[in-house]
C-alpha cells in the first residue's frame, strides 16, 4: 500500500535527470579545465614542460632564440602540475573552461607529433649553433691570448 | 552422479561491469566448482611507472589505475614516495587526504550497493541508489575539481586547499544525503523480495575468510575484524577523526550490503569530524630530494587493503613499483564463496564482491 502511494507521488515529482544539452550540468567554480599561457609574463624556463606527466606542453625555438608555447588539450590530463611548477605567478594558469572535442581538420594526434618533432629539432639546432658560436669565440680569444 | 555442465560467466557478461571470467561447473543448477581468470585488462602500468615517468609524475599515472578508488591509489603512492624521500607532510594535508578518501568510499560503496540491487533483479533500487550517489560525486568534483580523476594527493601533500564555501557545501549535501541513505538502508534491511535473493546466499565463513586471506567488506561481513584504518596510525590519523570498525557475523550477500551501508555512516561521521577539526597550516612540503631505498605502504581502499611497494635508486625514475589491489587478495575467497549456491544467484554474488578488475590487472 505504501509502495502504491510512493509510485503515485512519483508521477508528480520533478525528474531526477537534467536535460543536458539545453541545461548546464553541475560544474564547480574552480573546475580543472584548459591550461592558458601568457607569453608576456613567461620567463621561458620550460619547467612546465618538464613537469607535465603526459607531455602535452612543448616549447619550440627558432634560430634567433625566440621560443613559442605549444599545448595539446587532447593529451592534457588537467592535473595542474604545470601551474604548480611555474616560478612566475600568472604565466601559466588553469582556467575553468572544459576542453572541447577536437575536429578532424585540427589533426590533433598526428599534427601534435609533427609539432613535437619540429620543436625538438629546432631546439637541438639552436643549441648546436650556440655551442658552435661559443667554441668559435673561445678559439678567437685563445688566438688573441697566444698572440 | 548427475551430469556436470561448465557455464562461462564473462569476460563479457550482462551482469558484469568489468572483464572478469568465471568458469562455473554446475550440477543440477548448483555450483560445484569455479575457475577464475582476471588478466583481461593488463595495461603495463607498473612498467610505465618505472620507465617513462619521473617519480613525481607517477602519482598521476597510478590515479588512472582505477576510476573508483583513484584517490586510494594516488594517496598510497604519495605515501610510499614520501617514505623514500624521507619527508613528513603537514597535518592539514593528511586531514584533506582522509576527507577525499572517505568521500570516495561513499560513492564507491553506493555504486556497489546499486549493482547488487540490479544483479538481484531490483532495478528501481539501482536507479534510486545511483541517483543519490550523484550528490557524493558532485562533492568530489567541488573538492578536487574533477569528477573521476581526482589527482588530489601529490608527493609532499595535496594539490589544492579546501575553500570555506566548499566545506559548507559538503555539510549541506551530506545532510541531504543522510536521509536518502536511511531510505536505502531500510530497503536493503527489510525488503522481503530482496532478502530472498540475498539472505543465506554467497556464504563465506569466518574460518574460510581467514584461510583464503579475505580483505575489506567481504572479510568484515564474516566477523573478521580486519581494517588497515584500525591498524596503522603513523601515516593517516584515523582514530583521531573517529574511525569505528563495522563487522557482521552472517557472511552472506545481505551482511555485505549492511556492512557497506553502516560504513557509510562511519564515513559521514569522519567527514564531519574532519571539517570541524581541520588544522590550519600548509598543504604541501616542498623538497628536491630523490627517492632512495625501499618502502611499503598499506591503505584501506573502499574494497580492502591496498598495498604499495617502491624501490628507488637516487634517480628521477623509480627502480620498481608493485601494486597489490584488494580484489587480487580476494579472488581465492570469491572462488570459495560461489560453491554450493544456485547458478541463478551468481550475478548477485559477483555484485556483492565489488570486484575491480582494472586495479587487479593494472
Amino acid at each position: 500500500m505504501k509502495a502504491f502511494f510512493t509510485a503515485l507521488g512519483n508521477l508528480f515529482s520533478k525528474p531526477a535527470t537534467v536535460k543536458y544539452p539545453f541545461e548546464p550540468t553541475y560544474k564547480p567554480d574552480d573546475f580543472r579545465g584548459l591550461i592558458a599561457h601568457n607569453p608576456d609574463l613567461c620567463i621561458w624556463c620550460r619547467r612546465c614542460e618538464m613537469a607535465c606527466p603526459p607531455g602535452s606542453i612543448i616549447f619550440s625555438q627558432t634560430m634567433d632564440g625566440k621560443q613559442a608555447y605549444h599545448y595539446n588539450r587532447a593529451l592534457c590530463i588537467y592535473c595542474g602540475e604545470c601551474v604548480r611548477s611555474c616560478p612566475k605567478d600568472g604565466a601559466i594558469i588553469q582556467t575553468a573552461t572544459p576542453g572541447h572535442p577536437a575536429l578532424k581538420e585540427e589533426n590533433i594526434n598526428n599534427g601534435w607529433k609533427v609539432i613535437v618533432d619540429e620543436a625538438l629539432k629546432g631546439r637541438a639546432a639552436y643549441s648546436a649553433e650556440k655551442k658552435r658560436q661559443a667554441a668559435a669565440k673561445a678559439a678567437e680569444e685563445g688566438d688573441k691570448k697566444s698572440e | 552422479m548427475a551430469t556436470q555442465y561448465d557455464i562461462p560467466v564473462g569476460a563479457q557478461h550482462i551482469s558484469l561491469l568489468e572483464p572478469l571470467h568465471f568458469k562455473l561447473t554446475t550440477e543440477n543448477e548448483k555450483i560445484v566448482d569455479v575457475e577464475a581468470n582476471v588478466g583481461y585488462v593488463h595495461r603495463g602500468i607498473e612498467k610505465a611507472c618505472t620507465s617513462i615517468f619521473k617519480f613525481r609524475q607517477v602519482s598521476f599515472v597510478v590515479g588512472r589505475v582505477c576510476g573508483l578508488c583513484s584517490i586510494s591509489h594516488t594517496t598510497a603512492y604519495s605515501q610510499v614516495a614520501e617514505k623514500l624521500i624521507n619527508i613528513e607532510i603537514p597535518l592539514r594535508a593528511k586531514y584533506l587526504r582522509m576527507l577525499v578518501i572517505e568521500l570516495d568510499r561513499i560513492h564507491s560503496h553506493l555504486l556497489c550497493l546499486s549493482h547488487v540491487a540490479e544483479n538481484s533483479g531490483f532495478e528501481a533500487l539501482f536507479m534510486q541508489t545511483m541517483r543519490d550517489r550523484e550528490l557524493s560525486m558532485e562533492l568530489l568534483e567541488s573538492v578536487c575539481g574533477n569528477r573521476v580523476q581526482y589527482d588530489y594527493s601529490i608527493v609532499g601533500g595535496v594539490a589544492r586547499d579546501l575553500r570555506p564555501d566548499v566545506a559548507t557545501d559538503i555539510r549541506t549535501k551530506l545532510a541531504l544525503l543522510k536521509p536518502k541513505v536511511d531510505a536505502i538502508m531500510d530497503v536493503f534491511e527489510n525488503n522481503y523480495t530482496l532478502s530472498l535473493k540475498n539472505k543465506k546466499v554467497g556464504f563465506l565463513s569466518k574460518e574460510d575468510a581467514m584461510k583464503y586471506n579475505a580483505v575489506g567488506p567481504l572479510a568484515r561481513a564474516t566477523g573478521l575484524a580486519i581494517d588497515v584504518r584500525n591498524e596503522t596510525e603513523d601515516l593517516l590519523p584515523w582514530k583521531q577523526v573517529g574511525y569505528e570498525m563495522i563487522t557482521d557475523t552472517r557472511g552472506d550477500v545481505w551482511a555485505r550490503n549492511l556492512v557497506r551501508l553502516k560504513e557509510l555512516y562511519v564515513s559521514f561521521k569522519i567527514i564531519d569530524n574532519i571539517l570541524n577539526g581541520l588544522p590550519e597550516g600548509a598543504i604541501l612540503t616542498e623538497t628536491k630530494a630523490l627517492p632512495e631505498g625501499e618502502a611499503v605502504v598499506r591503505l584501506e581502499a573502499p574494497r580492502g587493503e591496498l598495498f604499495y611497494y617502491a624501490k628507488g635508486n637516487k634517480t628521477q625514475t623509480l627502480e620498481r613499483l608493485k601494486i597489490k589491489a584488494p580484489t587480487f587478495s580476494n579472488i581465492p575467497s570469491f572462488v570459495e564463496t560461489f560453491k554450493g549456491n544456485e547458478y541463478g544467484s551468481a550475478p548477485a554474488i559477483i555484485g556483492s564482491f565489488d570486484p575491480c578488475l582494472s586495479c587487479t590487472a593494472r
